[in-house]
């Protein structure tokens, strides 16, 4: 997956991380948006983004990743940050497993707010750890088959797996456009949403849509 | 602080004392001395091991935190002018906050001598009263075992405030320790509160400036005088002093508030921070320190005031919104401010002319409220009316109030009850009381034509602690004021001042 010049792009892909404080979400954005990570990243309050656009065959894709507090009392006011969100990454962290105990509700927290079609991704963070692990890969990812769920492990600290994880997700928003596009008439397939990132360009810039799915 | 807390590792939790949710298992070894240099540096950016680290005059490594360019540097005469004065109204609180709250107010917009500002935090803020209201109050809740559940969360924080600040940089180290102290001792405080992750910087920040005890108070004073609501279950107060904040911006910037709607963006995706940690998280630190020092006197008006200023000057004009196509380009916009718009001395100035006022905020969140419950239903969580500033929270003092003097142009015949001498809470006094300053201070201007209403002193009553009273505390030298009978000169400093004993401009205190 090759990058792109930040101010070219065909798309742009909403994408919300979401799981419980402390899992690694801000790190894995950071990772994957800036090559970076640190042990001691701010507590998220409010809403944090970063994007990175990338080469998806001959498409250019922006991602705008979007990251936000992970403890329960903000689950109140997620609702402007689900908007408009085509793809997600619940991301729980496999040394404690209590956050991944609560995935279910995560899901449900997301299928509340998002759009049904929401391409998602159930990421188990700090692979690193490995002498720490407390919850089984084959539990995890069963769990993710019966629940129509991508699944992958991550380290933000060592970059495993963290670009393959976007990119999967963005390729699967991007088949669904595609599909979408393929189905739908001669008149513009892609929708518009009125929370949307989308802009109208001048004549002779790329244009930029933005996916509603 | 000889406790005992030190003994099972820097963090230890009354019970188990494990370090879950830590990552000190990457720390190189169990000595907490060897981890304490290298940890927090086990980040990209110092991949090399032990960087050197500069230290700015506020404790930020060098370079964090808009720590370059210390350009507001008070020359060390009027500096040292402050201080004098400060002491001065320190050592004498009562009779300055009842008199010549104004100049406190002034001086506050000003800026607190660093040397006191700590101090002058725990007295604006009522913590002061507060810590001797509940002697060993802390020390009980900090011997106590916490809930599991909030320890937890609070541990993963504690490295996660201000990491570059040297009290905070080391794992387990004092910084860290306290930031958890305090933070559990408010989640046995107030259980039904429980924590909300924006109470740690606001914590941290107040630690920085006091020990933990008083920092304790001085939290508690925000979480429920300034703030209320704003750290509850449901957040409901700070979606509401969102709509605010957005409501008042039509006033103060047409521009930008047009812009805001048109993209339909919502104030939670910027404000949500900025108001939930006063600015600690996004302004220079010298620029937090002068609003943290209004706020403290004034109220949340301050806030609502820097908020207003930042949008104004971030999206209030046709070539500023040029960069701000969409909704993401906007709020990147807001979230990477111009340095120029948040520099100390323009940002106080504009701050401290912005015609906002307390009642506006109090008739937009009434307007705002009904809003909500026309569509939403009724507020789940009650908070009480917050308190806009020192003033109002002294006075909501329940009685008796904390050694007032009687205004010195009256003189009482000897064997007259001196207000507050004596007594429970007791409303109608109160509301008398507040009356009685008032018409003094309009006989002492001459005017009798306006008296004070019953309406508003009653609020002032009426917005203070419903809790009783505490028991009376021992008599603290501190406030060890002296009777009625004053010597001379100091009646005549009070007759000079009698200008700012005026409530009757927009003194902005009382709703």
């Amino acid at each position: 997956m090759g990058n792109r010049n930040e101010e070219d792009y065909n798309f742009v892909f909403k994408v919300v991380l979401i799981g419980e404080s402390g899992v690694g979400k801000t790190n894995l954005l950071s990772r994957f948006t800036r090559n970076e990570f640190s042990h001691d990243s701010r507590t998220t309050i409010g809403v944090e983004f970063s994007t990175r656009t990338v080469m998806l065959g001959t498409a250019a894709v922006k991602a705008q990743i979007w990251d936000t507090a992970g403890l329960e009392r903000y689950r109140a006011i997620t609702s402007a940050y689900y908007r408009g969100a085509v793809g997600a990454l619940l991301v729980f962290d496999l040394t404690k497993h209590q956050t991944y105990a609560v995935v279910e509700r995560w899901l449900k927290e997301l299928y509340d707010h998002a759009e049904a079609t929401i391409v998602v991704m159930l990421v188990g963070n700090k692979s690193d750890l490995s002498q720490a692990r407390e919850v089984p890969t084959d539990e995890a990812r069963m769990f993710a088959e019966n629940n129509g769920l991508l699944f992958l492990e991550t380290s933000a600290l060592d970059s495993t797996n963290v670009e393959l994880a976007f990119e999967t997700v963005l390729k699967e928003i991007f088949a669904k456009v595609s599909k979408q596009s393929q189905n739908s008439s001669r008149t513009s397939a892609v929708t518009l949403g009125s929370a949307q990132a989308g802009q109208e360009l001048g004549p002779g810039e790329k244009r930029a849509c933005c996916i509603s799915l | 602080m000889a406790k005992s807390r030190g003994e099972n590792g820097p963090r230890a939790p009354a019970a188990g004392g494990s370090l879950s949710g830590t990552r000190e298992n990457l720390a190189p070894g169990p000595d907490a001395a060897a981890a304490d240099e290298l940890s927090s540096l086990g980040s990209d950016s110092e991949a090399n091991g032990f960087a050197e680290r500069r230290i700015d005059k506020f404790g930020f490594i060098v370079g964090s935190q808009g720590a370059e360019g210390a350009l507001e540097e008070v020359p060390l005469e009027v500096l040292r002018q402050r201080e004098s004065k400060w002491l001065d109204m320190l050592n004498n609180w009562d009779k300055w906050m009842a008199k010549k709250h104004k100049k406190i107010r002034l001086r506050c917009q000003k800026g607190i001598p660093p040397s006191l500002r700590g101090r002058a935090w725990q007295y604006l803020s009522g913590g002061k009263v507060k810590l001797q209201q509940n002697p060993g109050k802390f020390d009980e809740l900090d011997m106590s075992p916490g809930d599991p559940k909030w320890l937890d969360v609070i541990e993963r924080d504690l490295h996660r405030q201000f990491p570059f600040h040297e009290m905070f940089v080391s794992r387990g180290g004092h910084g860290q320790q306290d930031l958890f102290r305090v933070l559990k001792a408010y989640t046995l405080y107030r259980p039904e509160e429980g924590y909300c992750q924006a109470q740690a910087p606001i914590a941290a920040v107040l630690l920085m400036h006091m020990p933990a005890e008083q920092a304790f108070w001085c939290l508690v004073q925000i979480c429920e005088k300034y703030l209320p609501g704003y750290y509850s279950e449901k957040l409901e107060a700070i979606q509401l002093d969102g709509e605010i904040l957005f409501s008042l911006l039509q006033k103060v910037s047409p521009v930008a508030h047009k812009h805001l709607s048109q993209q339909k963006i919502d104030p939670l995706l910027y404000m949500t921070e900025w108001f939930m940690c006063a600015f600690a998280r996004t302004l220079p630190w010298s620029s937090v320190l002068r609003v943290w020092d209004m706020f403290f006197c004034e109220g949340v008006k301050i806030i609502f005031r820097v908020g207003l200023v930042l949008l104004k000057h971030a999206l209030g004009s046709p070539e500023k919104l040029k960069a701000c196509q969409g909704q993401y380009e906007t709020i990147e916009q807001l979230r990477s401010l111009s340095p120029k718009i948040m520099q100390e001395a323009f940002l106080v100035q504009e701050v401290v002319e912005l015609p906002v006022t307390e009642r506006q905020i109090e008739r937009e969140h009434l307007i705002q409220l009904r809003r909500w419950q026309e569509t939403r239903g009724e507020l789940q969580c009650h908070s009480p009316p917050r308190l806009h500033g020192a003033k109002a929270i002294l006075e909501a003092e329940p009685c008796p109030w904390p050694t007032l003097q009687p205004s010195p142009s009256i003189r009482l015949p000897p064997d007259a009850p001196l207000p507050g001498s004596k007594g429970k809470v007791k409303p109608p006094k109160q509301i008398q009381k507040a009356q009685k300053e008032q018409q003094k201070q309009a006989k002492a201007r001459g005017q009798l034509d306006e008296p004070p209403t019953l309406s508003q002193a009653k609020a002032v009553a009426a917005a203070g602690d419903a809790r009783p009273p505490q028991d009376m505390p021992p008599k603290d030298p501190d406030h060890q004021d002296s009777a009625p009978q004053d010597s001379a000169p100091q009646d005549s400093a009070h007759h000079r001042s009698r200008e700012s004993l005026t409530s009757q401009e927009s003194e902005d205190t009382y709703l």
